[in-house]
């Protein structure tokens, strides 16, 4: 990265640059079955570099990415084509971040470990749970990988910041009677446990035996509706999105600082503080692509939107005195709702969804139910092929937070939300 | 625009690695990328010209009848004796799994030196001219209408240039595609964003497009902020081709993709020779099927692009396969084996996916409905192929009553159900088709590739919600 940061200050047209460098060396292992079909290594580097030009009174940049293939000749070429690139766009002027060094890693018990041994064990984590039944692992990859990511730019931002990451895609499979069933579900980490990963398998092997027993319900009916950690992050990533610096200053923000997502609402009321870290989660970091230290904040409190977020580029064109940099990790504050509620009236709890799907403009909230449990007042029964859809503005007003919290991927909050009266078709 | 001078220098260095390798194992293969990509974009206060995510790098795939070894890297230059140790050191397993591996047929190494190229007219724009057909673009949605927030034009070019070397294979190829877009940001008391998406390899195509349909991006915008919510309910449908090549991607297409055969994923694999689909549906898939988006000569496994009929009269014929599954499975590859990047795996994908067209009149399709919607635009969509249930997005609907379309919006409409029924239910095919090359495709939730799908209008009957 020097001779390149060399090669960008000798060249007189540029007015600033950013360098981002990712290093990445993984060692992945796929199993079909219990049988290894596949080993994979990598050893890559992903070079990005944006060059900013000051003309008119105005500010462009461009990007361009350097390959280790690439000569001097060829990465002098490459500045000269981005600076001239620059010179046609003309952005409002903003400032790069300045200053900083840092050379941090997350937190991790994976450093220092043999990538090859730890496939290894991680494999026989996962298949600790293969032994119900009727059930079976039918594909198992793991991704084991190492990420150094250093930011450079003009304006003396040094940091890098090292992540330790594992991603595994397991599908149980469940198969009685000629007929078979599969659940899909990935699990990421940046703390090995094996007896967490062998209990998190376990429950999806218990899920995709119940889905091999699941009976569609009598549909169409309405019914209160429970979600689980994943696609409570998916409602709630939704609406931060809406909040980003960059959404503001395009026109594309739904929502401006102040309003009631939840008007006239008798739920709990939402929390929202976006975060750089999140114990465990692999996006966790200290700064962003631009080398912009993370700063948690509040974007919706007690379901009034209240701060905006994102690139310090954007925040200053709206603004923002201290942009917080573009965080990718979310905690919700803790509800009052309980089991015992949830269980007061009929409710169908999701474990299996195609995808939450939300529309922001259309005031919509729905998705196909590939698993859920029907609690029909007396007993509970596992149910697919549904699906459900809602009025996003009502769900929200009537929604209940659990009191009961947990850790999930980017997600720290209430372990469920109940949202009230949906219809299941 | 010609192949990579850097790829096209390295042919030597790939059959160097390739015969060091060799040495340990049966068949070995080298893949070298390289992938540039340009991004041209302006709205009503911000514009960008600079390059988009590309690629350049190798990735080596080695086989001895047992488990498959792959290595990516960025560089093959130097001591190809030293790297080759390297890569078989990096991809050893621990001693526990050595008794744990598949065994399959040895790769075939099946002679051919051939290179292919596709032109396209992207050498004839220069950076200026394509941002300023954005600014300009931009500038006309922006004054066409003053509830117009915001308008954004983007033109998206790009070049894939690849060498495949094995000990008795030699392969290159080079061609383009470029994508255009135009969205707008509305607001007529409702907020919505209406876009249109064009892909051609001629850029002068696409700039033509994007040109002639502002004005229906406008009416589009319009419209959708008098949309409604749809009531939830089993309807007749007809699919405008991007909602045809949806389905056929979703529901059906992930179903026949062999490596989930191979890891008993897919329903699919026991149903071969078996009806699936009304018997007037046909459905293809392959690099040779269509021009567009995944029109490539060879895949990344070095296989020759195929055209694959899937469904034929109803009955499903064929899947889809890549190098490593079709070993496995004792099949013939396809040439649907593709990656991410350099960096992925290879898998069994789809590549242009469609319902091939029929007899009927579109018209005649729409006048035969009592109450339905006719279905326009993909938002998203995800597969199941184990279980055939689907959930597949539109953009939105327009109803139809009394066998004629009104003014009646609806949107968003989520199509959800068993893909059987979905399939079966089709008792319309029109004559008229369709192929929407725009599209990025993930396998599970990663993986993404780029892929067209389309097709003729289909009648079905589904669950809209």
């Amino acid at each position: 990265m020097s001779r390149l940061i060399e090669l960008l200050k000798e060249n007189g047209g540029i007015d600033g640059y950013r360098v981002t460098e990712k290093a990445t060396v993984s060692y992945e292992l796929f199993f079909v079955h219990r049988k290894l079909e596949t080993v994979r290594a990598t050893d890559t580097v992903d070079t990005a570099v944006t060059v900013y030009v000051d003309h008119d009174g105005k500010r462009g940049d461009s990007s361009f990415e350097v390959y280790r293939s690439m000569t001097e000749t060829d990465i002098r070429a490459k500045i000269e084509t981005a600076a001239a690139r620059a010179r046609l766009v003309d952005n409002a002027p903003y400032e790069l971040p300045e200053g900083g060094e840092l050379n941090a890693a997350l937190p991790t018990n994976m450093d220092g470990e043999d990538a090859k041994a730890l496939a290894t064990r991680i494999a026989d984590a996962v298949y600790a749970a293969d032994n119900i039944p009727g059930g079976s692992i039918n594909a198992l990859e793991i991704f084991i990988y190492k990420d150094t990511v250093r930011v450079r730019n003009s304006r003396g931002v040094d940091k890098t910041q090292t992540t330790h990451r594992v991603m595994i895609e397991a599908i149980p499979t469940f198969t009685e009677g000629g007929e078979s069933v599969e659940l899909y579900e990935d699990h990421r980490f940046t703390t090995f446990d094996a007896e967490k990963v062998t209990a998190e398998i376990a429950e999806k092997m218990r899920e995709v035996r119940d889905r091999a027993a699941a009976q569609k319900p009598q549909t169409p009916m309405r019914v209160n509706v429970v979600l689980r950690p994943k696609e409570i992050y998916g409602l709630v990533s939704n609406l931060a999105h809406d909040l980003n610096y960059a959404m503001v200053y395009s026109h594309g923000n739904l929502h401006k600082i102040g309003d009631d997502l939840q008007e006239g609402g008798s739920g709990d009321k939402l929390t929202v503080t976006l975060r750089g870290v999140i114990e465990g989660s692999e996006l966790s970091g200290y700064f962003d692509s631009d080398g912009t230290e993370l700063t948690d904040t509040c974007v919706i409190k007690d379901g009034k939107t209240a701060a905006y977020f994102g690139a310090s580029r954007y925040g200053q064109y709206i603004g923002v005195e201290r942009p917080s940099g573009n965080l990718r990790c979310g905690e919700v504050e803790a509800g009052t709702l309980t089991d015992e509620e949830i269980a007061s009236a009929p409710y169908i709890e999701c474990a299996s969804l195609s995808g939450l799907q939300l529309d922001l403009y259309n005031d919509y909230i729905g998705g196909e139910i590939r698993l859920a449990y029907y609690f029909d007042g007396k007993q509970t029964v596992p149910v697919t092929g549904i699906s459900m859809s809602g009025k996003l503005s009502e769900v929200l007003a009537g929604m209940r937070l659990a009191k009961k919290t947990t850790i999930s991927g980017q997600y720290k909050g209430p372990e469920k939300l109940l949202m009230k009266d949906i219809a299941i078709l | 625009m010609a192949f990579s001078a850097y790829l096209d220098g390295k042919r030597k260095d790939c059959a160097e690695l390739v015969a060091a390798l060799r040495k340990k194992f049966s068949y070995v293969s080298v893949l070298g990328t390289d992938v540039r990509a340009s991004a041209y974009r302006a709205d009503r206060k911000s514009s960008m010209a600079q390059d988009a995510a590309g690629e350049c790098g190798f990735v080596v795939k080695m086989h001895d009848g047992g488990a498959f070894y792959e290595y990516s890297l960025d560089d093959i230059s130097g001591d190809k004796e030293a790297l080759a140790a390297k890569i078989i050191a990096a991809t050893e397993t621990d001693a526990a799994l050595c008794g744990r591996m598949i065994s399959a047929d040895v790769l075939r190494d099946e002679p051919l030196k051939e290179d292919f190229v596709r032109e396209t007219d992207f050498a004839s724009y220069g950076d200026a001219e394509l941002l300023d057909i954005c600014r300009e673009l931009s500038a006309e949605l922006c004054k066409a209408d003053e509830k117009v927030l915001n308008a954004f034009a983007m033109i998206q070019p790009y070049t894939v240039s690849k060498l495949f070397v094995t000990e008795k294979r030699e392969l290159s190829q080079h061609y383009g595609w470029a994508n255009g877009i135009l969205m707008v940001i509305y607001n007529d008391g409702k907020m919505v964003q209406a876009r249109e998406v064009q892909g051609s390899d001629k850029l002068a195509e696409i700039i033509a497009s994007l040109r002639a349909s502002t004005g229906k991006v406008i009416d589009l915008a319009r419209h959708l902020t008098k949309a409604k919510p749809i009531e939830p309910g089993v309807y007749d449908v007809i699919t405008d081709s991007s909602i045809s090549g949806l389905i056929a991607h979703e529901a059906f297409g992930h179903g026949v993709e062999m490596d989930q055969f191979v890891k008993d994923r897919a329903m699919a694999k026991d149903c071969m020779g078996e009806y699936v689909a009304s018997p007037i549906t046909n459905m293809r898939d392959g690099a040779a099927a269509a021009h567009s988006v995944a029109s490539y000569f060879f895949d990344d496994d070095g296989v020759l692009a195929h055209d694959t009929q899937i469904i034929r009269d109803g009955v499903l014929v064929a899947g889809l396969s890549d190098l490593a599954s079709a070993s496995q499975l004792g099949t013939e590859p396809t040439g649907n084996g593709r990656r991410d990047s350099y960096k992925r795996k290879a898998y069994s994908r789809m590549t242009n996916t469609f319902f091939c067209p029929g007899k009927d009149k579109l018209e005649d399709m729409i006048a035969s409905i009592k109450h339905g919607y006719m279905l326009f635009e993909t938002n998203n969509g995800m597969e199941d192929p184990k279980n055939w249930q689907i959930q597949c997005t539109a953009e939105y609907g327009i109803e139809i009553v009394d066998g004629k379309l009104t003014d009646n919006y609806v949107s968003p409409v989520v199509m959800s159900g068993s893909v059987p029924e979905l399939l079966k239910s089709i008792s319309m095919v029109s004559d008229n088709f369709n192929v929407i090359g725009a599209g990025m495709c993930g396998k599970g939730y990663k993986e993404w590739v780029r892929v067209s799908d389309g097709g003729p209008n289909l009648k079905v009957r589904v669950k809209l919600g």
